[in-house]
């Protein structure tokens, strides 16, 4: 997992020598029927498919635990009971480097008992109780833990916290409909459809608002009524949005989280002094587009459109030079 | 003051005023009184006239044998009967109220007031006579006295224990009367009643006065609840059928004029029944005979307001503004503060599409009485119909204000409340007022349609329609609904109130079920039909002028032959061109109004074939002049109506010669029987000249997968009936075999065939363009896109599709709307969309929006490099530019 520069929103950008990778849990829990447990693996699989192809991320950072280890030997780690997310999530968090990004994606059925959030799984439920304790062994990671199933709401209210962006399908325990958000927030990865600012990788802020939109179109296409209102925090307040806004609500953290696996060398560690430099001076004007647009309402629109053209321009031709000395287009 | 609780006095088996051991005939008037109230009216009467000779000093059975053959309408019997009473016992005063009523019935006012005053002193139904002095001066509009005199009935009510059922009913009608200022009351009101009904359960009167107090507050299922009780003990009743007429009037439903015409049947001389039944020939359009109706009804009373107040209507319609001018005074004379005069007018100039005259009526009506909420409503509403959008807003809240059970006043003003942020987007001669969801997108094709309408109307009928027209796009029907009618559950798809255009947004409806397009289209003909007609124009020939020019507009706009409508004019069940307008008015089977649609449009056809466009120009301009259809027809076509049905009968043979033919078998009124496969084989091979068969073969085989059997059953059948291009047509099952087949060229041009005649076909479209572009005739797949637009706008696939076609042929104007189209369905990826647009532009040689839509993209996603790219290049060229400068 690498922390990106944020474009937008942040004023400074922070410039690890080195990212981190991401590690990629995922549990698909009890299906119920031969339908459904077919159709949580072939979620399941695209998204460990888009980590592993489009990411980088190797296969050892990767843990799918599942229903039913016999519909896929090879990519399925164990049986997705309680104790196997357990020991998984320990095992993980005792291997971890500091600042290394932790992406834990539930699919399946959820339910709502005992006022408690429940994911269900083979043998006993976990409750959102169960992974707030987990995940507090992950004190020193970035983590994103996506629950996709129905009546998940009540996730973000025991889960929130610092570091922590946690993604829900539903607003609250009592959207007990099934859910589609999974079917869209893993396509979001799976395909060329949701990296709206184009740097190339898709973060989880722009899967999350990829899948909600989608969501929206799929429902209103079925001309159906809404049942599942999707919900991130990011700023461990305890309270989701369905609609983050970066610089007033949640998705400041979602929006630098992306999925990576190639240890990916930075500007200032390139051999290549040229290219250092040219790296250098377009994280400038990433810097500085930012910063400009942070000022956008403060203002005359001409001399802001003056300076964005300046700054966009230097940034076209500084990315141009760096694909050729590159060795690309 | 409000009614407190008070104790009833246990019900009495009589009329309420009766008291049976007084009766001398009691046996005779008891058994009358049970055929009263049953509704064996010739019973009570014959057993009420025999207790009347046996004991002719007997009050209470003379007021029944009154109260029964005024229940009759024999009114003139019912006079004489009390008069003899009175004769008779010179010294009573018991039958002076009764005869009061009847003579108020005849129009005899002043006799009406003399014999309530006599009452009102000491008879045993002095109360009575009191309430209907009181309604006699609000009837005359002393609304102040009368208001004053109902009130005493309230503190009658709380002084007085043990009232009987009569006094409680009439305590019931006081505060029902107060209740029209102060709605509060109304509670009390219906409180009196129960407590009438409670004490003689037998009474019929505070039944139907229940139902008049929900009628009044549009309590419509409460209304028609109370007076279908009054039905099921008395069941020809003809005041309760009267309600019930009514009551389904003005909720929407279907049976009005039955109901109405059963009231009658009970009672023939039932004015108030007469002049509702004239209402609604009005609201038809049937003049004439509506003036039959007001005629007979005014013979019968000749002050009454109500018929007075429809006759103004009819005379204002129809023009005779002296007559007009002469009955409006006579109304007024009787009553000056008689705004249910100008409600009328303004519902009927509404009825027949004169808004602006409708503002003018409600106007007055509220002028004559400030607290006249039904006017406060009608005004607001018609101002909104003629675009005063403020104005309307602000005599709707006060409407409100005063009547807030009014469900057409809360509708509106809940709808105004979105309507109002609607934004609006200015063309030449339009205001586009769309919901902001939508308005991005449909402003694209919206305006470009509508500046395209005004021109070519205009320039055919050679009229500016006043501008700027505006054009209110509803994303849901029920807003649309509630917009046009005030309520919701209209079928109607658009409206033209002339410089206002309502429509359904293509949102409002599932994808085919209609096309926005030729709804536009249809509906700003109307305003040109309006203008030109002085808003005169008959709706069977605004209809079907509107129709014939769909079908100018555009291939396949407008509605088609259908094998239903054929079979009803093989029926003889489409409606004569002379009575054409009742086929829109009245529809005596479902199909009608849209058959009566499409018939109107071939006699607009005939005619222009005939006579030429200009006399269909001429026609709109003699309804301006106030002439009738006959009148038209003779002065512009000069034919006589009559003729000119047999001419359209002709035309019909002559048009659809061989599918009439085809048809000629299966016509049968009761529809297709069901058949068996081998049923179905042996028709089809028995009878080639056949359509039905030979699709319903084709069918059989394709159902069994012998599509290449099917083909030639479809084809004969489309040489049969070429016209005929439904959801089930030989022209769908043809492309479909001939694309399993691979020939993609011929299942093209089936559909091609298809959708220039189906205007709401969307699959077909999206299918032909894309078999087009497989045949590699971007050309046409981009025709079969764009005629898809018109019918479902919202599918962004369609616009990414067509805006490459249109790059593609070089067309940018188009390439940049489709692209602007895509943004405007709020893409995901909002950058690439902006990209899109930007190079569209780019390619177009318009470099200035090019980089300012680009800064856009690049504000959204700096690092994109196919927009940097662009950037570059677009900084390449005017650098270029100001080098070679």
């Amino acid at each position: 997992m690498r922390v990106r520069s944020s474009l937008v929103f942040a004023l400074t950008v922070a410039a690890p020598a080195m990212t981190a990778q991401t590690h990629v849990v995922v549990v698909s829990g009890l299906g119920g029927d031969a339908a459904h447990r077919e159709r949580f693996h072939a979620w399941a699989v695209a998204m460990i498919d888009a980590a592993q192809q489009r990411f980088g991320v190797p296969s050892d950072n990767i843990t799918y635990l599942a229903e039913r280890t016999e519909l896929d030997p090879q990519r399925i780690s164990a049986k997705s009971t309680k104790e196997n997310v357990e020991r998984t999530l320990v095992d993980l968090s005792t291997g971890l480097q500091a600042g290394e990004g932790v992406f834990i994606l539930l699919i399946g059925h959820g339910s709502y008992q005992g006022d408690e959030s429940r994911f269900n799984l083979p043998g006993p439920d976990m409750t959102s109780n169960d992974f707030a304790r987990l995940l507090d062994r992950f004190a020193a990671q970035d983590v994103v833990l996506v629950n996709t199933t129905s009546a998940s709401g009540d996730f973000i209210k025991e889960l929130s916290g610092p570091r922590r962006t946690i993604i829900t399908a539903t607003k609250s325990p009592f959207e007990r409909n099934e859910t589609v958000f999974c079917q869209y927030f893993v396509e979001a990865f799976a395909r060329d459809v949701a990296d709206v600012d184009k740097d190339e990788r898709v973060s989880v802020l722009e899967a999350f608002n990829y899948a909600t939109h989608e969501v929206r179109r799929a429902y209103e296409d079925d001309d159906r009524l809404l049942t599942e209102h999707a919900q991130l925090d990011d700023n461990g307040d305890g309270e989701g949005t369905g609609d983050p806004d970066p610089a007033t609500t949640d998705g400041a953290v979602a929006h630098t989280f992306v999925i990576e696996g190639t240890v990916a060398v930075v500007a200032g560690t390139s051999s290549d002094s040229v290219l250092a430099g040219l790296k250098s001076r377009q994280r400038e004007l990433q810097q500085a587009i930012s910063e400009l647009r942070i000022r956008k309402d403060t203002m005359e629109p001409e001399a802001y459109e003056s300076q964005l053209e300046q700054l966009l321009l230097e940034l076209a031709r500084v990315s141009q030079a760096i694909r050729e000395r590159e060795g690309g287009a | 003051m409000r009614l407190r609780r008070l104790p009833v006095r246990p019900a009495v088996p009589l009329l309420a005023i009766l008291t049976l051991a007084q009766v001398a005939s009691g046996q005779e008037t008891e058994e009358a009184l049970t055929a009263f109230r049953s509704g064996r009216y010739e019973d009570a009467i014959s057993l009420f006239s025999r207790a009347v000779r046996r004991a002719p000093s007997s009050a209470e059975a003379a007021r029944g044998l009154v109260a029964a053959l005024r229940e009759v309408g024999r009114y003139e019997d019912a006079r004489r009967a009390a008069e003899r009473y009175m004769e008779r016992n010179p010294s009573s005063k018991e039958l002076a109220n009764s005869l009061g009523e009847v003579l108020y019935l005849l129009g005899d006012r002043p006799g009406a007031e003399a014999s309530f005053t006599r009452a009102a002193g000491d008879a045993s139904d002095s109360v009575l006579a009191r309430f209907n002095l009181a309604a006699l001066s609000y009837d005359r509009g002393d609304l102040e006295s009368a208001r004053g005199a109902f009130d005493h009935f309230i503190d009658f009510y709380n002084r007085n224990e043990n009232l009987t059922a009569t006094e409680l009913r009439v305590v019931a009608g006081a505060v029902r009367y107060l209740s029209q200022t102060d709605w509060g009351l109304a509670q009390d009101a219906l409180r009196a009643y129960d407590e009438a009904i409670e004490a003689d359960p037998g009474d019929l009167e505070p039944r139907i006065g229940v139902g008049q107090l929900f009628l009044e507050r549009f309590a419509f299922d409460l209304a028609q609840e109370s007076f279908e009780e009054v039905l099921e003990i008395s069941p020809g009743h003809p005041r309760a059928l009267l309600g019930l007429a009514r009551t389904f009037k003005y909720a929407g439903l279907p049976g009005a004029f039955d109901y109405a015409q059963r009231s009658l049947e009970a009672n023939p001389n039932l004015v108030g029944a007469r002049a509702f039944y004239a209402e609604l020939l009005l609201e038809g359009e049937s003049f004439d005979k509506a003036l039959e109706e007001l005629e007979e009804a005014l013979a019968v009373n000749p002050a009454s307001l109500k018929a007075l107040s429809v006759l103004a209507a009819a005379q204002f319609l129809l023009g005779e503004e002296a007559d007009f001018r002469a009955t409006t005074q006579r109304v007024l004379e009787i009553n000056p503060r008689y705004s249910q005069l100008y409600n009328t007018l303004a519902e009927a100039s509404v009825r027949n599409r004169l808004y602006a005259q409708a503002v003018e009526f409600a106007e007055r009506a509220v002028e004559l009485d400030p607290t006249s909420w039904r006017g406060l409503t009608l005004l607001g509403i018609n101002q909104m119909r003629t675009g005063e959008m403020q104005a309307g807003r602000a005599s709707l809240e006060m409407a409100f204000e005063g009547n807030p059970y009014d469900p057409w006043t809360k509708n509106t003003l809940d709808l105004l409340d979105t309507l109002m942020q609607y934004p609006v987007t200015n063309t030449a001669r339009f205001e586009l007022a769309i919901d902001e969801s939508q308005s991005e997108l449909l402003a694209l094709y919206v305006g470009d349609l509508a500046e395209e309408a005004y021109d070519s109307l205009s320039r055919k009928y050679q009229y500016q329609a006043a501008t700027p027209v505006r054009v209110e796009v509803f994303p849901n029907h029920e807003d649309f609904s509630v917009r046009t009618v005030g309520l919701t559950g209209l079928g109607a798809l658009g409206v033209s109130f002339g410089s206002v255009v309502a429509m359904d947004s293509p949102s409002a409806r599932d994808a085919g079920e209609f096309n926005w397009g030729s709804t536009l289209w249809h509906e700003l003909a109307h305003t040109f039909h309006l203008g030109l007609s002085n808003h005169r124009v008959p709706r069977w020939f605004t209809e079907g002028l509107a129709v014939f020019e769909e079908r100018k507009a555009r291939p396949g706009w407008g509605d088609d032959v259908s094998p239903g409508f054929l079979a009803a004019f093989l029926n003889h069940r489409l409606m004569p061109v002379s009575e054409l307008n009742d086929g829109f008015m009245r529809p005596a089977y479902p199909e009608q109004i849209g058959y009566s649609y499409y018939q109107a449009s071939l006699v607009c056809e005939l005619i222009e074939r005939d006579h030429g466009f200009q006399a269909l120009v001429d026609m709109l301009r003699e309804y301006g002049a106030g002439k009738s259809t006959p009148d038209v027809f003779e002065s512009v076509l000069g034919t006589d109506i009559d003729r000119f049905d047999t001419v359209f009968d002709d035309y019909m043979d002559l048009k659809f010669a061989a599918p009439l033919a085809a048809l000629e078998s299966t016509h049968a009124p009761d529809g297709v029987p069901h058949r068996s496969r081998e049923e179905i084989a042996e028709q089809a091979r028995d009878n080639p000249e056949d359509f039905v068969a030979q699709l319903a073969m084709g069918t059989v085989l394709l159902e069994q997968g012998r599509s290449e059997e099917a083909v030639a059953y479809f084809e004969r059948a489309k040489t049969l009936f070429p016209e005929y291009a439904g959801d089930d047509s030989p022209y769908w099952y043809l492309a479909n075999i001939y694309r399993e087949q691979g020939d993609l060229q011929q299942a093209a041009l089936q559909l091609e065939q298809l959708t220039a005649i189906n205007e709401r076909h969307y699959v077909a479209r999206i299918e032909l363009a894309d078999l087009r572009e497989r045949l590699n005739d971007p050309s046409a797949a981009a025709v079969a896109l764009e005629q898809a637009l018109y019918i479902y706008p919202f599918d962004m696939e369609l616009h990414m599709r067509l805006a490459d076609l249109y790059a593609g042929m070089r067309e940018w104007e188009a390439a940049i709307r489709e692209r602007k189209a895509v943004l405007a369905l709020d893409p995901v990826d909002r950058a690439e969309a902006q990209y899109q647009l930007a190079k569209a532009y780019f390619d177009s040689g318009d470099i200035d929006n090019a980089r300012s839509v680009l800064l856009r993209a690049l504000e959204n996603a700096p690092n994109f490099q196919k927009a940097q790219e662009l950037l570059l290049e677009i900084h390449g060229r005017g650098s270029q530019r100001m080098q070679e400068g």
